[in-house]
């Protein structure tokens, strides 16, 4: 049956994602320096070790504005005009692979390592 | 006759619109962008086996502008286009491959070229690679969502197959 054969494919694709997808994001950053970007280019870039009380950044974009809050060791999206408010329900900023994103507005925060390979895979950025 | 098949697209495509607006109203079961089942696709599959692909192709290129104007998202409009217009080239391309029976098989090779089509167009918008990212899980929604709503398509034209639908 060829029905057999495309279910046998599609799981062993669908178990590959899954777990390159659970390896991907368990990777934590090991730099807790944050680049932030909007349109793509470099807005701010802040250690969040040495950030001491809580700051907001105020970004303006086409649908509105993100409000990104800054405090030792944490960043995150604390509102967001934007529809769909992904970049607020993805909380703190944890791992090097996955970046805090707003799409509508072309937000990006995500940790600077130098170390990691995360960085050359994002070479395209600036 | 020419009449039937077009009453039963702009059928389609209200149906099409429907299932897509009442998805939308419905808060994303995750917060990934592009994960979703994408039920107005069920209607478009059925248009490509019930009366052909320049069809489907109304049924589709319609839904996609009509539901971004009631959805008032214009950034899903680009989205969607993108993904929808690389998926259904791929669906003409394989068709012929895919009898009815191979329907979901279509229908989930389709869904993941559409969700790496939106993937791709956020890159671009965002001139971030690192939303590449999101590549496994896109892919893995994909093939859930594809199977389910290729078989939704698939299902329904197996049984009404006896009825009077082509020309």
């Amino acid at each position: 049956m060829t029905n057999r054969i495309w279910i046998v494919v599609f799981s062993f694709v669908a178990v590959l994602c899954l777990g390159i997808w659970l390896f991907i994001s368990s990777v934590s950053s090991q730099s807790m320096i944050v680049g932030i970007y909007k349109d793509g280019s470099l807005v701010e870039k802040i250690d969040l070790n040495s950030v001491t009380g809580e700051r907001e950044i105020t970004l303006s974009g086409e649908y509105g504005d993100n409000v990104i809050l800054v405090s030792n060791g944490r960043i995150e999206m604390k509102s967001a005009d934007c529809p769909d408010k992904i970049c607020v329900n993805h909380g703190e900023l944890k791992s090097s692979t996955s970046p805090i994103v707003c799409l509508p507005n072309k937000v990006v925060i995500k940790f600077e390592g130098s170390t990691d390979g995360a960085d050359a895979k994002t070479g395209a950025v600036g | 006759m020419k009449t039937k098949k077009l009453i039963l697209t702009a059928i389609l495509t209200a149906f099409a619109l429907v299932a897509f607006v009442i998805e939308g109203a419905i808060p994303p079961l995750t917060p990934i962008y592009g994960v979703k089942l994408g039920l107005a696709n069920i209607f478009t599959l059925f248009a490509l086996y019930a009366l052909g692909t320049r069809y489907a192709a109304a049924v589709l290129s319609l839904r996609i502008v009509l539901g971004s104007i009631f959805t008032g998202q214009l950034v899903s409009f680009i989205y969607s286009l993108s993904g929808g217009l690389l998926s259904f080239l791929l669906m003409i391309l394989l068709k012929r491959f895919f009898p009815l029976k191979q329907l979901w098989v279509l229908s989930v090779l389709c869904a993941v070229m559409h969700n790496i089509g939106q993937l791709a167009a956020a890159v671009f918008m965002t001139q971030t690679l690192a939303i590449a990212y999101y590549l496994p899980v896109l892919i893995l929604s994909g093939i859930i969502a594809g199977a389910f709503t290729g078989l939704c398509a698939q299902l329904v034209l197996m049984r009404i197959s006896k009825i009077q639908y082509k020309s």
